[in-house]
Parts: structure tokens; C-alpha cells; sequence
């Protein structure tokens, strides 16, 4: 909320510079955002008089004026204006002044005549809303002033928040003031001078629904001429944000701003009266099928949950939100209506939304008003009316709810409030920082119910004898309910930076898993191996979402399931491109890759650690961890002392096992996937590794992207390489210790083997067989040459693999190992067609 | 011959002898010298000591001594020789295998952790310290979850501070802030309640430098009869130590959340003018980097604990405005972007 400081000196005394007035009000709660020095734009504007008015003689519309601003030569000003006179006091934009929107003014030539600046109308000024003449200012205003030194304002803007409804109001800001420095709030004036035909006589108001409208005060006002504001308010408005209007809708505004009491006056003339020759106002919800033209000329189609003002013909408006067209106050107005109501918060806050029509008035509806307000601000605004706009204020109001309630009153305990805060400040001091913002005290009898919460289930704790204290709470702060509201108003009056500061000295909580443990760690490994992490939106379009990457054998993953079920669509996407909650990493992963490629980077090794999500079939959300990496390019830059290298599938696969050891798994084995697209057919395979036990704990899908899936996403890369995997404990948990082996003292023996076998035949099965048949002693397995040519046949590769054995609990026997080697030789033969080549 | 001559014979050849490997040049020269000289078939020495034989037999032993004396003292001057002529030897190779140490050495690829992550992992090791453990929730929640059970029932104007993205399950959103957890936690653990809530969240909001539609935060919530709002206020004055030095300025004011009551806003000396007044702190000095409060009894209710006999604190962080500040970053947008010139300034 725009608060002008000239503004809220009229209800309290402010003696702090603006600055520190912002820093009071910020500690206290109120957020001042923004000090504004309003009418800093006014640069070279002046004060000047016109000495003489005289007819351009080539233009009609225009006039040659003379102007003084000081005490040297006049100016001669060529002006557009007519209602400018000699002797008048005018703001004069000098040559080389910049008004409001950046609009610098020169000297200038204007059919044959010098015009010296110009005289300034209060809209180019952002003073008034005046546009059509020249501001004409008091007689009395000193000449040559700088019109930012007469007219110029400090302007805080406050950030109000939800539960302080009271405070959206320059009394409230007041009220604020007043806790802060001790001034007294001035409150301002609502005597009305009553004459003529009573309301009553002219009145009517009947009210459907009184839970949807509480209470509804109306007044009248005969007679006024409906015309411009005086200047100051006009000034006022502007300053805070508002239009000027007219004298009757300024009123109304003014009073809002000042009281927080949103008010709607009506021309009572366009009122349909009833027998008695009243105008009759039915306050009731709208019927299906009614419409009504609002203020903004938008035709709206009404329904059972918005609230009208309406008469015997039909809706005059929709209350608390927006009057309607036909009965708008204007020019010809004589006779106004002033509704002055209190309507239910969530009501009006629903129908706000409904019409997209959220307005200054609904903002402070939608936030509760006390039932108080409808009367002083019916009292306000007819004061002014009258004042502005000449009219009579008829005797009396109508008033559906004369009663107002009393002040609400919280028991709280001094002790509990001390312990809440950690404070030791005492009964006494807690109840002289209440009585700063109005808050009174006084003893509570034993048994009084102390409120502990109001929801979800009430619950209220009966004092001792002498324990607690009663808090009288204003009308206007709905936000003091239970104890702990009581606290943060002790706490806020005696400011925040007066609590203690100490570290919690409770007891501990019992140790617990860290269920970042193996994102971290594979994290770290994966950075350490070149792959840089990324973080990519989880919201992305729908084809993206249809990018399949089936992982493979996740669903065996325990904790890392893929839920089987449809994408999750977001109902009100900002835009079309993040409207899919995705199932998984990899499109993320490319559109990186192309957005690098866009900017001239080609090397793009990559990974993240990212939930996918879909729907289950029983109206569940899934959401599992996954890995996802992206290597395309080279591996690093080439260098003087190394050549670069473009990334190839064993570098994807080397990532998987590398994954695979860090995870504490078994190596993987991996399974060719010929499905083709996303993935080219030849160059993709699932991967699966196993943990202690051998539960399946690794699972994915890696290989080179299928090039029409490249050419989709516009990539230069002539290969890239991508995988996914669902891995155990991805999405929270521990990595198991590992488990040392004893070193056998006896050494190992290592053994070279070169199998030939077709062209067709993988190295996967062929090391398995291996595996198999050298038996347990085999401590490790190496392919280290691949060969083709002579002297081996067409179609035929040889595989040479190095074999290591170990034995943990005595010497090698030679015979062992030439027996081992000779079932490694059986088994490929029969289990590959594979020859030994000696 | 008699034993003068040969006497005189053996002295000749040990000058000689010396003379030669004096002036003799590397291993070969030396390895013919010792061929030559010291051989054992056909070397002088070897021919000069058949002459031995024919002496008589009172004078063998003295010219035997002579013998003895004169080898040894050829072979040390042989080996000296040869020790000198290795040495030189691997001067000249160590001074041929000279190197440019100025050159560049082999890069070692390493990549880039990412700076919201690691912002996320800081944070939680600078709560660690303070016993908070680690706890995650989902991300598709729902209105009563992320909501109402927050003390903010349908209609409630805070729900302003919210601008909420809905998915197609029934009640089904998109979490706005990771509070929803602290009721997680809460139905989980007991007091002493300790807990840490990293993650994603969602908005319905436009993006541009300063607003993501989705973004990170970290929550936090402590629960003991004791709790108080000083701990809170010690806790945080620690947290901003931490993360932003020492020395940092930090202001403990009031805000508004509608699930503590207390509420409080923390802010820490502006980053960019240390409190003097600049555009980046709206000339405040004062930059807000979390939200807090004491745990409001609705709340505590919803997680199932007695808000007479307990109380609490909670907080929540945005981690792109921590990771900005700590790093000097500009635009929320370059988080998510993942540009590789952005992302390898943070090694
Ligand atoms: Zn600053």
C-alpha cells in the first residue's frame, strides 16, 4: 500500500525522517518495501504568474502569455489552455525541465513565435487528473518555488500482510506509528451536518442473507454538483495510486484509503423506488441468467454465488466488488446513495476471483472488516461529499445492523509466554507493550480458558488462580485470537532484535540414515570422472513427456519402482512447454545438450540426479529417483600432450560400471536392445547389476541416440550417448559398509587367453562362459585385444582376455590351473563354436 | 733375468699403465685398457709375471709383493676410472633428457557439481552441525497437505502469497513450498524433532530473472518443550554466519506466515553495499534470505502433537536466493538453463 507522508500526518505526529520512519515501521511488522520521493520527476518546474493572456494571431486555439518567475524578464510562453487569465499562479516547465514519463521540455518555435517552456496542466504532472486546462494554484503560492519543494512527498510503500486487513488504511499505518513513537492518533472527523428529508423517508434496504451481509449502512445526499476534487485530494489520490474520478467517487476512494472501509455510492435517481416513493435496495444473491454492465463496460453473466446490490428491475451491482454501469454517479448526478456494508470475506474473495475483477475494494473485503467501519466510514464519506461536492446529508442512516460488538478478549499466561519467546520479560512488562497498540489488560479469574489453538481441534486450557491475565482486544484486530497471537504482539511491540540469541540446548534427536548418502556419493564420483552436474525443470511439454526410456528391469527395483500409470498434466500451465510433470531424464538431458550446441559448445558430458512421475491407475502420484548422463563430443579438448577422442558406448558403459561399483553392486551384465528408436539398434543395451544377496539393484537403458531422435532435437553431435538408471537406494539411504577380503598370501597367477569366435558373437556371454567355467579362484577377467585379419578366417574376431587367478588359503597347483583353462577351453567351444588359438 | 730388471720392468709398466688410463676416454677406452693391460691371457701384466718363474726361488716372494702391489694399485686407478667415466656419462644423458617444464601438463577431466546442489548439501552440513537431519517429502501434494493443514483453509486471503500449478489427480498439486514435510515429519518422529527439508518446488509464476516457476528450498523445524524463539534466533544468527561470514549483520524482524505464530522474516546485512544502502537492498541495507517462526499450534496439531506441552520453531529458505548472494549471481533463469559457461565457473 502507497502511503503519502503529508497524508498520514493528518492522524499522527511523525517527527522521524522518512528513512528511519521505514526502518520503525519494518521492524514492527509493517514492510516498508520502498521510501519514494514523489514529484522528483518535476525537474525545472516552477511557480510562475501570468501577466498577460493575448490570441496567437494565427492560431486560434492558441495563446500568447507572458509569464513571470522571477525577478528578471518575463517569459513569453505560447499556451494551448484556455482557461488561463492574467494574474493567475501556474506550474511553468522551464526549457530543459523533464515532467513525468521522461517528457523533457524545450525552447520552441510555434508558428512564428518563441515559446520559452510551457505552463503545465496537473496531469502532465501526475498532480491531477485534470487534463484539459492549466493547473491554476492558490493565489497565495510563492512565486519562482520549485513546485517539487511545495508539492513533493515522501511515499512508503508498505507491504500489508493478509491477516492485518486493519492496517491496509492510512489510520492503521497511524495506528502503527503510534506503537512505534508514543504520538497519539488523531482520528478524522465524521460529524455529519444533517438537513432536509430524513433517509428513512428516502431509504430503503433489505437484506436476504444476512450471514452473506452482515450489516449495511446507507446514506443520502441531495443536491450535490458532481465535478472535479479539489486539487489536494485529487494531489492525494495520485500519490497513492488512485484516479481521480469525481468529487462523489473520490470521496468514497479517499475514505477507503483513509479508513479501509471500501464504500459504493450510487446516482439514487437510477434506484427504482417501492410504494412509499423510497428507492429500495435488496441485498441478495444473483438469479441464474441475470447480467449486469459493470463500471469497466464488460457485459457479466451472473450466478446464484455472487452477491448483488440490486433493485425491483434488476442488479445495480455486485457487492464488494464492482457497481454496475447504469447506476454509475456522473455528471448529471443530484442525488447519491452511499453504501456503506460489511459482506463476507470469502464471498466476495470467490466472486473477485470469478470476474478477475480484484480491486482495491475486494482486496480489503476478502480480509474481514469490523462490523464498526460500515458506520464511521457512511459518516466519512458524507462528511466529504457534502463538503466536495455541495450537497445536503439527509437526517439519520439506515442501518441493518445498529449493534456493534464489544471487543474481543483472549486469556493469556504471562509464563507460557515466556517460555514461548525465551524471554523473562514479566506480567507488568508484557502488559505495558500491549497497551502500545491499544491492546488493554486485566486479571483473569481462575478457571479461565486460556486459548491454546482454535483448529482443527479447539483447545483451550483453564488458568490458575492468578496465572493468567485477559486481553481486551480493539475491534479492529481480527488477528489477535489465541495466546500465541498475544505473544507475537508482546514480541513485535518490544521488537524482535530485543530477544535473547542462544543456541538450542534441548535434547537431541536419535541418529538417523541420511537419505541424500548415495546421491552424494555418486555425485561426487560422477564430477570426479568429467561429467558436470546439471538441474533441469521437472515440468516439461508433452512430447517430451511421450520420449520413452524404458529402464529396463526397474520395476524389481525395491523403492525405485516406475509407476506404471499415464503423465501427470498440470491443469493451469503457464505455457504449453510446462504442462508435464516427465516420467523420466534424458529429453531434459538433450535439450542441455542442444542449448550448448546453440551457444557454441560441442564437448557436453553431463548428468543428473532427478525424480520422473506419473499417475498410478488408483489416482496416485508415483514420483522414483534416477540417474540420468549425456555424453556427446569429445572427451576434453585435444591438447599438445593428448589427442582429443570423440565419446564412444564403452564410455557410457564405463559410467554404468563405475555406477555400478560405487552403488557397492555386483559388475553389471548387459543385454543388447534392438527396439531401435529412441536408441540406434546396434549400439544400446539394458543394463542390470546386482546387490549383496543378489536382489536387482541396478537397471537401465544406455546407448548411442538413434539419429532421427538427434535430428528431432536439431543436435549437431554426430553421436551422442545416453542412459538412465533406477538404482536401490537412490531415493534415500545408506550405502552398505563393504566387506574386506583377507589378502591371500600367495601370488596370483595370471594366464592369457585368445578365443576365436564369429563376428556375431558378444564379449558378454563369452566372459560369462568364462566366468563360469574357470570356476571361484578366478579373481578377476580382462578382454585386453580384440583382432580381425590374418590368419583368421572371414566373419571371425579373436577375443584375447587375461585371466587372473587367486587362492585365498594356499598355493596355486599348477594342474589346478591348467584344468581350469582346459573347462574355459571346453565350455567356449560348445557354449560359442570358439576355438582357443595357441 | 734377475730381479732388478724385472723389478724395473713391473715399475715401467705400472707408470705407463697409469698413464694410459689417465688420459684414456670413456667406458670402452677403459674396458680395452683393462683388456690390455690386466688380461689374464695375454695382458702385460700377465706376460711380466712369467718372468717370475725364472728367478731364483729367495727372490720370489719379494717381486710377488712388488706384483701384488703394482695390480692393485692399477685396477683402483682402473676403477676410479671407471666410476668417472660412468658418471660423465650420465651427465651427458640426464642433460640430453631435459624437458620443457613450462608446458602445460595433461589435463585431468573433472566435471562441475551443480551450484543449487551443492548451495542444498552446504546447508545441510551447516545444520548437521547443529543436529538436524536430513528428510525428504513428495512434490505432487495436496491441497489439505500443502495447505490446509498449514492453517490456511480454501479461500484464505494468504493464499495470495501462493500461485498454485494443479495436476489431474483428485485435490492434486504441485507443492509451493516444502512445509508440507514439517507435518511429514512430525506423524514420523517425536520430540525431539530435528529436521532438515530439501527440495523442489512449483508456482504459477512467469519467469524472468527474478521468479522461477520452479525452484528449490529448504525447510527446517525443530520441536521440544523448550523450543523458544531465542533458539530460533540463535540458530539463524548461526546460519547466517556461516553461510555469508562472521562478521555478516543479521536482523531478527517480525513477518507473516500463516503456519507460526510468531512469524518472523531474517535478514542479513546486504551482500553487495555491507548495510551502507544500494539498489540491491532497496537502500534498506538489509537483505531477506528466509522465513521463520514459532511452529503455530494448528500446525502442530495436524502433526499429531499437543501444543500445550510442546513448541517449536520452523523456517524455510529459498536456495537459488542463497546460492545468488553467496555467489553473486544476477538471474534465477541461469539455474535451470544449465549453460556449461555458467555452470564450470564453480569448481
Ligand atoms: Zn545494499
Amino acid at each position: 500500500m502507497r502511503v503519502p507522508l503529508s497524508w498520514l500526518r493528518d492522524y499522527v505526529d511523525v517527527q522521524l525522517e522518512p528513512d528511519r520512519l521505514a526502518e520503525c515501521l519494518t521492524i514492527l511488522g509493517m514492510e516498508v518495501q520502498r521510501v519514494e520521493r514523489w514529484g522528483s520527476d518535476w525537474q525545472g518546474v516552477v511557480v510562475g504568474e501570468l501577466l498577460a493572456v493575448e490570441k496567437h494571431p494565427r492560431a486560434d486555439r492558441l495563446s500568447l502569455t507572458r509569464v513571470r518567475v522571477d525577478d528578471g524578464e518575463p517569459l513569453e510562453i505560447v499556451c494551448g489552455a484556455t482557461n488561463i487569465a492574467p494574474g493567475q499562479r501556474v506550474p511553468v516547465a522551464l526549457p530543459g525541465a523533464v515532467l513525468p514519463g521522461g517528457r523533457s521540455i524545450e525552447r520552441t518555435e510555434k508558428l512564428g513565435f518563441v515559446s520559452n517552456g510551457m505552463l503545465c496542466s496537473g496531469d502532465e504532472l501526475h498532480l491531477t487528473g485534470d487534463a484539459e486546462g492549466i493547473l491554476i494554484l492558490p493565489p497565495e503560492t510563492p512565486l519562482g518555488a520549485r513546485l517539487t519543494d511545495l508539492y513533493g512527498d515522501w511515499v512508503l510503500d508498505v507491504d500489508v500482510k493478509p491477516n492485518r486487513g486493519d492496517a491496509l488504511c492510512l489510520l492503521g499505518v497511524a495506528r502503527e506509528v503510534s506503537a512505534a513513537t508514543g504520538a497519539q492518533v488523531r482520528l478524522p472527523d465524521t460529524v455529519v451536518d444533517e438537513r432536509g428529508v430524513p433517509v428513512a423517508d428516502r431509504l430503503a434496504v433489505e437484506i436476504e442473507d444476512t450471514h452473506l451481509c452482515p450489516r449495511f449502512v446507507g446514506r443520502w445526499v441531495s443536491g450535490v454538483r458532481v465535478g472535479p476534487s479539489p486539487d489536494s485530494v485529487q494531489a492525494r489520490l495520485l500519490a497513492a495510486g488512485l484516479r481521480p474520478v469525481s468529487n462523489v467517487v473520490d470521496a468514497t476512494n479517499y475514505v477507503m484509503l483513509e479508513l479501509g472501509k471500501p464504500i459504493h455510492a450510487f446516482d439514487a435517481a437510477t434506484v427504482a423506488r417501492d410504494a412509499g416513493g423510497r428507492a429500495r435496495i435488496v441485498v441478495r444473491p444473483a438469479r441464474t441468467g441475470e447480467r449486469l454492465e459493470t463500471l469497466d463496460h464488460a457485459e457479466r453473466e451472473l450466478g446464484p454465488e455472487t452477491l448483488l446490490i440490486a433493485d425491483r428491475s434488476g442488479p445495480l451491482a455486485i457487492a464488494g466488488v464492482m457497481g454496475g454501469a447504469a447506476s454509475e454517479v456522473s455528471e448529471a448526478t443530484t442525488e447519491v446513495i452511499i453504501e456503506s456494508a460489511i459482506f463476507d470475506p470469502v464471498s466476495i474473495r470467490r466472486t473477485a476471483f470469478r470476474y478477475a475483477l480484484r480491486s482495491e475494494a475486494s482486496l480489503r473485503f476478502e480480509k474481514g472488516q469490523e462490523a464498526r467501519l460500515a458506520r464511521v466510514g457512511a459518516d466519512r464519506v458524507s462528511r466529504l461529499v457534502s463538503a466536495w461536492s455541495g450537497g445536503t446529508v439527509a437526517p439519520g442512516r439506515v442501518d441493518s445492523a445498529p449493534d456493534e460488538p464489544q471487543p474481543g478478549r483472549v486469556a493469556f499466561r504471562p509464563a507460557r509466554i515466556r517460555r514461548l519467546l525465551g524471554t523473562d520479560l514479566d506480567a507488568a512488562e508484557q502488559r505495558a507493550l500491549l497497551a502500545r497498540v491499544g491492546v488493554e489488560t486485566e486479571p483473569a479469574a481462575a478457571a479461565t480458558p486460556v486459548p491454546v489453538a482454535a483448529q482443527p481441534r479447539p483447545l483451550a486450557v483453564p488458568a490458575a488462580a492468578g496465572e493468567a491475565l485477559i486481553a481486551v482486544v480493539p475491534t479492529w484486530r481480527r488477528d489477535l485470537v489465541i495466546e500465541a497471537d498475544v505473544a507475537e504482539e508482546i514480541a513485535r511491540v518490544a521488537g524482535y532484535d530485543t530477544l535473547p540469541t542462544k543456541t538450542p540446548d534441548t535434547a537431541m534427536p536419535p541418529w538417523r540414515p541420511d537419505p541424500l548418502e548415495l546421491r552424494d556419493a555418486l555425485r561426487s564420483v560422477l564430477v570426479g570422472a568429467g561429467l558436470t552436474e546439471v538441474v533441469t525443470p521437472a515440468l516439461v511439454a508433452p512430447g517430451h513427456a511421450e520420449f520413452a526410456w524404458p529402464v529396463g528391469a526397474a520395476d524389481g527395483i525395491a523403492g525405485e519402482e516406475r509407476t506404471a500409470g499415464r503423465p501427470i498434466r498440470v491443469t493451469n500451465p503457464l505455457s504449453e512447454n510446462r504442462s508435464v510433470l516427465r516420467p523420466g531424464l534424458v529429453a531434459s538431458l538433450l535439450d542441455v545438450l542442444a542449448w550448448n550446441e546453440r551457444h557454441g559448445r560441442n564437448d557436453v558430458a553431463i548428468f543428473e540426479l532427478g525424480k520422473g512421475y506419473a499417475a498410478a491407475p488408483d489416482g496416485t502420484a508415483g514420483e522414483w529417483w534416477r540417474l540420468g548422463f549425456l555424453l556427446a563430443g569429445d572427451v576434453g579438448a585435444a591438447t599438445w600432450n593428448q589427442p582429443a577422442r570423440p565419446y564412444d558406448t564403452a564410455d557410457a558403459r564405463g559410467l554404468v560400471e563405475l555406477v555400478a561399483r560405487i552403488a557397492g553392486l555386483t559388475p553389471p551384465d548387459w543385454t543388447p536392445h534392438r527396439d531401435g528408436s529412441p536408441l540406434h539398434p546396434g549400439r544400446a543395451a539394458l543394463a542390470s547389476a546386482r546387490g549383496a544377496g543378489g536382489t536387482p539393484s541396478l537397471a537401465g537403458l544406455v546407448g548411442e541416440l538413434h539419429p532421427d531422435v538427434a535430428a528431432a532435437w536439431d543436435l549437431r553431435a554426430s553421436r551422442v550417448l545416453a542412459g538412465e538408471l533406477a538404482i536401490a537406494r537412490l531415493s534415500g539411504g545408506g550405502r552398505a559398509p563393504t566387506h574386506a577380503r583377507p589378502l591371500s598370501r600367495h601370488p596370483a597367477v595370471e594366464r592369457d587367453l585368445a578365443v576365436v569366435v564369429a563376428e556375431a558373437v558378444p564379449a558378454g556371454p563369452v566372459a560369462a562362459t568364462i566366468r563360469t567355467a574357470a570356476g571361484e579362484r578366478l579373481a578377476d577377467l580382462r578382454l585386453f585385444d580384440v583382432y580381425r585379419g590374418s590368419p583368421l578366417g572371414p566373419g571371425e574376431k579373436s577375443l584375447a582376455w587375461r585371466l587372473v587367478f587367486e587362492s585365498p588359503d594356499g598355493p596355486l597347483a599348477e594342474a589346478d590351473i591348467e584344468a581350469a583353462m582346459a573347462r574355459v577351453g571346453a565350455a567356449l567351444l560348445t557354449g560359442h563354436g570358439g576355438r582357443v588359438r595357441i | 733375468m734377475d730381479r732388478e730388471t724385472l723389478t724395473a720392468q713391473l715399475r715401467a709398466f705400472r707408470d705407463e699403465a697409469l698413464r694410459e688410463l689417465a688420459a684414456a676416454r670413456g667406458e670402452d677406452a677403459l674396458e680395452a685398457l683393462d683388456v690390455h693391460y690386466l688380461g689374464r691371457r695375454g695382458g702385460v701384466l700377465s706376460g711380466l709375471m712369467r718372468g717370475i718363474g725364472a728367478l731364483p726361488a729367495e727372490d720370489r716372494p719379494a717381486v710377488g709383493a712388488v706384483v701384488n702391489e703394482i695390480r692393485s694399485e692399477v685396477e683402483g686407478a682402473l676403477a676410479a676410472a671407471r666410476a668417472a667415466a660412468r658418471a660423465d656419462a650420465l651427465a651427458v644423458r640426464l642433460d640430453h633428457e631435459g624437458e620443457d617444464m613450462t608446458a602445460p601438463g595433461r589435463p585431468i577431466a573433472r566435471g562441475v557439481p551443480h551450484p543449487i546442489v551443492e548451495t542444498v548439501a552446504r546447508i545441510a552440513e551447516v545444520f548437521g552441525q547443529f543436529g538436524f537431519v536430513t528428510y525428504e517429502g513428495p512434490e505432487v501434494e495436496s491441497d489439505i497437505t500443502n495447505f490446509q493443514m498449514l492453517n490456511i483453509p480454501p479461500d484464505h486471503p494468504a493464499r495470495d502469497l501462493w500461485d498454485t500449478l494443479y495436476v489431474d489427480l483428485d485435490g492434486g498439486l504441485l507443492r509451493t513450498h516444502t512445509s508440507p514435510g514439517q507435518i511429514r515429519v512430525m506423524h514420523a518422529e517425536q520430540p525431539p524433532i530435528r529436521a532438515l527439508l530439501p527440495g523442489r518446488c512449483f508456482r504459477y509464476e512467469a519467469v524472468d530473472a527474478s521468479h522461477a516457476s520452479e525452484f528449490f528450498q529448504v525447510e527446517g523445524l525443530m520441536v521440544d518443550e523448550g523450543t523458544s524463539m531465542a533458539d530460533l534466533r540463535g540458530q539463524l544468527d548461526e546460519f547466517g554466519h556461516a553461510m555469508f561470514g562472521r562478521g555478516r549483520a543479521t536482523r531478527f524482524r517480525p513477518g507473516y506466515y500463516p503456519f507460526t505464530e510468531p512469524s518472523v522474516a531474517f535478514d542479513i546485512g546486504c551482500v553487495m553495499c555491507d548495510g551502507s544502502g544500494c539498489p540491491a537492498c532497496s537502500r534498506t541495507g538489509w537483505m531477506t534470505i528466509l522465513g521463520a517462526g514459532m511452529v503455530h499450534p494448528v500446525v502442530l496439531q495436524y502433526g499429531g502433537i499437543d501444543p500445550e506441552r510442546y513448541q517449536g520453531f520452523a523456517f524455510g529458505m529459498g536456495v537459488e536466493r542463497i546460492a545468488m548472494l553467496r555467489h553473486g549471481i544476477g538471474d534465477l533463469r541461469l539455474f535451470l538453463e544449465n549453460d556449461l559457461r555458467f555452470l564450470e565457473q564453480f569448481r
